[in-house]
């Protein structure tokens, strides 16, 4: 589904390079729970932007069903995000002026996806919320709404970078539960997490240290 | 979610920064519309200043007493057809507007009660506009064929709806319908009668001829009068020019200068307006990088990011364009008045520049934000969405 072929991705710091990602390669098949651990600044955020389709690497490929998710093409980059990618992030990114509601409908591009709105409202107890402005929302409320926008669209893989990095250990329960039933309804993930929590659920581990797979 | 929609509710979100977008096209919009209406309303005026109190120039057959021109009825004439060769020589342009006219004393004129008067009759050429020179509103007035305007003192004694009557030379009576009662205070035609010069023409039996050309829309100070009068003598040496008003120069020296300081004034403010709002659109991304960058995670495509700016830079100069036209208008019409005493009632928003407002200030908005929008979609979304 997801073949990462010795992707290196490099930064220029206070003018020495710094290797973010250094010929990493494996392999994602539908379906997987694929967890990334490894210290601070060993290259997980990168690695799942690269895969997100946001940091183009210096070199390799990214195979998604085969074809170069970086490929000259950017409106068959911009769809690859757009509809096979969901991303979470550890800050949850809503917008302030619209409502709960607002900013799961902004990713809805058919009606299917729309009239599922009310189904993952009900499921993750937002539904009184969905006219609530983010500003007006507790932090595992919004991790909530930030998850629902991005699985609402049906995507096959998610992306999450440290879901549960700002929540209580009751809000991070709720949100692992939540991928976890993703996961379960055939989703494929990868997720860059610290938190014990994920340590519950059935997943494959890749440990990065310095850019590189270990 | 539409566009647009999402653009609405970020201006009503970020209303500060929105206002002051909104208050520099409003500015920029008002001070664009009250100075060009100020300075049309200034037009206008020195129109009716030139029509009613001297014009710049008069052309008169050479060696024409001027002492005796309005108290005789044999001043020399010259053929109608000078007016359009002056108007289409590549070689004559000192001025823009020229009026052929046929002026004279008019001694023994029966008034419907049996009394008799010594009258002034003034026939109109329609003005001739010099034609290698730009286009421009035409200066005085045009007095349609069979209509006559009758000054405010012959007025007195023609009951209303009653015809205009005079002799001809052939000792016909010639009916003219009353088309306007001028009003007292318009100078030598109090005591006289505006034709279509055709029609005098018909009515004196001198037909083709006029008796002075009025010129408009010279300024004769720096030499031009020289100039003018090179030029026009160069064509038909037979005739001479004559500087006659100083009040419609001054005036028009007024038009040019306030032409002038619209002409720098305008601009300045535009392009001010529109560099202060550049710099709110470009703090506007800086503000608004999170969202971008989330955008762009969620596949947006560039042209939906750009059309974030754009569209707001469009709805903020559409509606200060509005509101500035009507407040300029407004500023135009209070201080207009003020100025402008002889055409106070008529000064009022000029209709014409509202389409080309609504139309002009949010395509300049749009482009005053087109560099942020831009660099909104240079926004390092992966750098942005991971900061902790």
């Amino acid at each position: 589904m997801l073949e990462i072929n010795n992707i290196t991705k490099k930064y220029r710091k206070r003018g020495s390079i710094f290797t973010a990602l250094d010929g990493v390669t494996f392999r994602v098949d539908k379906g997987d729970f694929v967890v990334v651990v490894g210290p601070s600044g060993s290259g997980k955020s990168t690695l799942l932007h690269t895969i997100g389709g946001l940091i183009h690497p210096d070199s390799g490929q990214i195979l998604y069903e085969g074809r170069d998710i970086y490929s000259p093409d950017r409106v068959a980059s911009e769809k690859y995000r757009r509809t096979n990618v969901g991303f979470v992030f550890q800050q949850f990114h809503l917008m302030p002026y619209l409502t709960v509601n607002e900013n799961i409908k902004m990713v809805c591009s058919e009606i299917s996806h729309q009239q599922r709105i009310g189904h993952y409202l009900e499921k993750c107890a937002l539904y009184p919320l969905r006219n609530k402005y983010p500003s007006e929302l507790s932090v595992g409320e919004k991790q909530r709404t930030a998850f629902i926008r991005a699985i609402v669209s049906n995507p096959e893989i998610l992306l999450a970078d440290e879901p549960t990095g700002n929540l209580d250990p009751q809000n991070s329960s709720i949100i692992m539960s939540m991928i976890e039933d993703f996961h379960l309804s055939g989703g494929t993930i990868l997720l860059v997490s610290h938190d014990p929590e994920s340590a519950k659920y059935p997943r494959r581990f890749l440990t990065l240290d310095s850019g590189k797979l270990t | 979610m539409n566009l647009f929609v999402l653009v609405i509710k970020e201006i009503f979100y970020r209303k500060i920064s929105s206002l002051i977008i909104l208050l520099t096209v409003v500015t920029a919009s008002a001070v664009s519309v009250a100075v060009f209406s100020l300075s049309k309303a200034s037009e206008n005026e020195t129109r009716k200043i030139m029509r009613e109190q001297g014009l710049n120039l008069y052309i008169f057959p050479k060696g024409t007493n001027l002492i005796d021109f309005y108290s005789v009825n044999n001043t020399p004439s010259f053929p109608e057809s000078y007016v359009d060769s002056l108007a289409t020589s590549r070689t004559f342009d000192a001025v823009r507007h020229l009026t052929g006219i046929l002026q004279v004393r008019y001694p023994d004129w029966t008034d419907p009660n049996g009394s008799r008067h010594q009258i002034v009759v003034v026939g109109y050429k329609d003005e001739a506009m010099q034609r290698f020179l730009s286009r421009q509103e035409t200066m005085g007035f045009d007095v349609p064929a069979g209509t006559v305007r009758v000054g405010a003192l012959l007025a007195k004694n023609i009951p209303e709806g009653d015809p205009f009557v005079m002799k001809g030379a052939d000792g016909e009576p010639y009916r003219f319908r009353i088309s306007e009662r001028l009003t007292e205070g318009k100078g030598i035609l109090d005591q006289g009668v505006a034709f279509n010069l055709a029609d005098l023409q018909k009515v004196l039996g001198m037909e083709g001829q006029i008796n002075k050309i009025e010129a408009l829309g010279c300024v004769c100070h720096d030499g031009r009068i020289n100039n003018a009068r090179n030029q026009v003598q160069a064509i038909f040496p037979g005739l001479e020019v004559t500087e006659m008003s100083s009040i419609a120069d001054a005036r028009e020296n007024q038009r040019l200068m306030m032409n002038k300081y619209g002409a720098f004034i305008i601009p300045f403010v535009i392009l001010s307006a529109l560099l202060i709002s550049a710099l709110l659109f470009y703090s506007n991304v800086q503000t608004r990088k999170p969202e971008i960058g989330l955008m762009k995670a969620l596949g947006k495509s560039n042209q939906f990011v750009t059309g974030l700016f754009l569209i707001k830079a469009f709805v903020l100069g559409l509606l200060g364009a509005i509101t500035g036209f009507f407040a300029g208008s407004l500023v135009a019409v209070y201080f207009g008045r003020e100025i402008f005493r002889f055409t106070a009632m008529d000064i009022g928003p000029v209709w014409n520049i509202f389409g080309f407002s609504i139309l002009a200030f949010p395509v300049l908005w749009m482009i005053s934000s087109w560099i942020p929008a831009l660099l909104a979609t240079q926004v390092d979304a992966a750098g942005i969405l991971s900061q902790e």
